[in-house]
């Protein structure tokens, strides 16, 4: 038999309400369609999720799924997504995460994990290479996150063992709760762990002692030298060796496009505080990476605080340091790692978390809510002791964390605002005002889990072509950059190589790993084909043109100052464009025509 | 003679090192057949290379009853003879570094070999974390270290 080439062999299906294991055999052809992550995630969960399946219910699904490129010395190839249909947006969703789950996944033998069901009582999921058991976690429940690894760990005896778990966020349902990975590594957004909460699945234990067959090892090698120096000499790259993301804070918060006080402005002076640069002369003690990256973007840092003593995390990165810093106005050091830190431990995603506190900031400066409703807490923009305590709050469903942890959506719905929540289909923005990167504001529009900047992220393009406040072209440049996109997050790599490879340098590392070989066109095909699936998904559920749209905040509120002062999104123009680039109608809906060519039934 | 030495605290943790020792010896990437292994100490965010020293007076080559380890005269790393190993496991238990481990599919001891002077992890480490040096170098960083510390405690004492 011909051997499947980058593949690890099988995808391992268990189902928690019976209590059965299966190991199915990975199917190249199908591989080949979707190329593997995110793809054929999505492909999975629209045939295997109904419409109308609750995403808290026994029928919705965690489909893990790694890409052909992971488990081999392809660098940056380590991301791990997990598909479902999401609590907080109730549209279909996808998760990346970094670290060291997804290599090891592979390593144990396996392209995918998927789960079904609800267990009865609290358990966890052991694979170990071809033994697979479902273990008992009623001890491990009520545990945050950080102690459950280390319980693991400890209790399986084997300190390289790689394990995803959920904190009190997910076991309470906190409808952004995370699902997290050597401490600090989240598959972050959209509510991953409150699904894994609601099937009482505490943990995912792997360890892996196999390989990956490569289909031209010798050119494969020649790719990964040749990428490591590219790295090693990239002005960008550097950058992030150096600052990790949070390069970013002095550009985008110069350019006037800054998420700061919940999106109220779109840059601060008090930003100088927090630089990447500050941060790595005030709180970075040491350089952390995913497997395989030579990047090296991820930061250790720690403060000593008077009120919450040696407080010590990795991060936080720039969306975090961002919606949950400077969107809630928040500008030191102690309480933003604080607040991450808090979110870390509970396993709740610091981004919709960090928005989430920012629309009730809002929300108590103009008197919509009061310290009836706050139980006293000062809910004042900058007020750090507060945002960690609501953070807290959040995570254990209490008082007014009850509220927000159920999205800043219904939160706003339920205090009569809803134009105050920054979110699109329920999903809270990344930190990149739209009003000042035109491309953003359809991204997030139109992106398949709601708001969400990596679907499309085109600002580095509009900034470069120097014409962000244009809605001009933006349309096809979504289109291409999703397609793009959803490519890189196929194959399981991580989005910082587009740094070093291009779309063409990508294939080749497909091809020197598969054996497949796809040219550029076939590729963009695929990535159109993804975005169709993602959008069909949707559509089964009743959303259409009337969902894809922004807070009126973006449409109608001009920034006040900086360098994007005067801008609003003119939405309904890139939009129409866009639609018809998609081949899809008027309402957003694709076409028998074009899915047909794109190989989709439905 | 020249020997492997590990600054840990600028190890980040990438297993770059871990993957091309797996794949310069063995031609695939496999976590239990690199000769080198990273740890990552979650609680102490920290995280630390295991690598061979090199030792001298070596207690794996010691603890061999079948004369299956012999060291480089050129590199002084230990060599497995494979023929002769039995992969009785004698010298996974005597390595104070806990750097030997067990091939999964010949069933032969796993022991860096210095890739004959030229280390693959060295050349390929984005964080200058594993150095090939003159054993007399060895503790440099610590005494950089501790003279810091030295100075930082004096200059609280003023």
């Amino acid at each position: 038999m011909e051997k499947n080439y980058g593949l690890a062999g099988n995808i391992l299906r268990v189902n928690l309400t019976n209590g059965t294991i299966e190991k199915e055999p990975s199917n190249p052809s199908v591989f080949k369609k979707f190329i593997g992550g995110r793809g054929l995630g999505a492909w999975m969960l629209y045939h295997e999720v109904p419409a109308k399946t609750d995403p808290l219910g026994p029928d919705n699904k965690l489909i893990f799924m790694a890409g052909p490129t992971e488990g081999t010395i392809t660098p940056g190839a380590n991301k791990i997504t997990v598909t479902f249909k999401s609590p907080l947006t109730n549209t279909y969703a996808t998760s990346l995460c970094g670290g060291h789950l997804g290599p090891e996944l592979k390593f144990a033998g396996y392209d995918g994990v998927v789960i079904e069901g609800k267990a009865s009582e609290p358990c966890y999921l052991w694979i170990d290479d071809d033994k697979v058991r479902i273990m008992p976690a009623k001890h491990l429940w009520g545990k945050n996150t950080h102690e459950t690894e280390d319980a693991i760990r400890k209790e399986l005896g084997d300190i390289n063992v790689k394990v995803a778990v959920i904190g009190k966020g997910g076991e309470n349902l906190v409808k952004y709760a995370c699902i997290q990975t050597d401490y600090h590594r989240e598959f972050g957004r959209q509510g991953s762990g409150a699904v894994m909460g609601s099937k009482l699945l505490k943990a995912i234990a792997i360890r892996g002692t196999k390989s990956i067959p490569i289909a031209e090892p010798e050119k494969l090698a020649q790719l990964t030298l040749e990428t490591y120096q590219i790295l090693a000499n990239h002005p960008k790259a550097n950058a992030r060796k150096k600052m990790g993301t949070n390069e970013l804070v002095d550009g985008i918060n110069s350019l006037g496009f800054m998420a700061n006080k919940n999106f109220t402005e779109g840059t601060s002076l008090s930003a100088a505080n927090i630089t990447g640069a500050a941060m790595v002369r005030d709180v970075v003690f040491g350089d952390v990476s995913c497997y395989g990256c030579n990047i090296v973007c991820g930061k250790n840092t720690q403060v000593l605080s008077s009120k919450y003593g040696k407080v010590r995390i990795e991060g936080p990165e720039f969306e975090t340091l961002t919606l949950l810093g400077t969107n809630t106005g928040v500008y030191d050091w102690e309480h933003i790692l604080r607040a991450t830190q808090i979110f870390d431990e509970y396993g709740v995603d610091t981004m919709s978390g960090g928005s989430a506190v920012a629309l009730a900031m809002e929300c108590y400066e103009k008197g919509i809510i009061t310290d009836e409703d706050t139980d006293g807490i000062k809910l004042h923009f900058g007020n750090g002791e507060a945002l960690c305590q609501v953070a807290e709050l959040i995570g254990q469903r209490k008082g007014i964390g009850a509220i927000l942890a159920d999205g800043s959506l219904a939160a706003a719905t339920k205090w009569g605002v809803p134009e105050l929540a920054m979110q699109v289909k329920g999903s809270d923005f990344a930190a990149y005002d739209p009003r000042g990167a035109k491309g953003m504001g359809l991204t997030y529009a139109t992106s398949p889990k709601g708001a969400h900047h990596m679907i499309a992220p085109t600002f580095g393009v509009e900034i470069a072509q120097n014409n962000r406040f244009s809605e001009e072209g933006k349309a096809a440049l979504v289109r291409e950059t999703q397609f793009f996109m959803a490519i890189v997050d196929s194959m399981a790599l991580c989005s910082s190589m587009r740094f070093a490879l291009d779309l063409g340098k990508q294939l080749q590392f497909i091809s020197a790993v598969t054996g497949w070989d796809l040219n550029e066109q076939e590729a963009m095909v695929i990535g159109e084909r993804i975005l169709n699936v993602e959008r069909m998904f949707n559509v089964r559920e009743g959303f259409s043109r009337k969902d894809d749209t922004l807070p009126k905040r973006f449409l109608e509120e001009p920034l006040k100052e900086g360098s994007s002062q005067g801008q609003v999104v003119n939405l309904e123009k890139m939009l129409n464009e866009y639609y018809e680039l998609m081949g899809w109608n008027q309402e957003g809906i694709p076409t028998a025509e074009r899915l047909g060519k794109l190989g989709i039934c439905y | 003679m020249k020997t492997l030495v590990v600054d840990e605290k600028k190890c980040c943790g990438c297993r770059i090192c871990e993957q091309w020792c797996s794949w310069t010896h063995e031609g695939c990437v496999n976590p239990t057949m690199t000769r080198i292994k990273v740890i990552k100490l979650h609680e102490q965010y920290l995280n630390l290379p295991l690598t061979c020293t090199q030792c001298v007076n070596a207690p794996c080559i010691n603890s061999c009853t079948f004369g299956a380890l012999t060291k480089d005269q050129n590199t002084g790393a230990v060599l497995v003879i494979e023929d002769l190993c039995v992969g009785c496991r004698k010298c996974v238990k005597a390595c104070p570094n806990g750097v030997v481990s067990i091939h999964k599919e010949k069933r032969k001891a796993l022991i860096c070999d210095l890739c004959q002077g030229a280390p693959k992890c060295v050349e390929l480490c984005p964080m200058g974390a594993i150095q090939y040096q003159d054993v007399s170098l060895e503790g440099r960083v610590q005494q950089a270290e501790a003279a810091l510390q030295i100075t930082c405690a004096k200059e609280r004492c003023e």
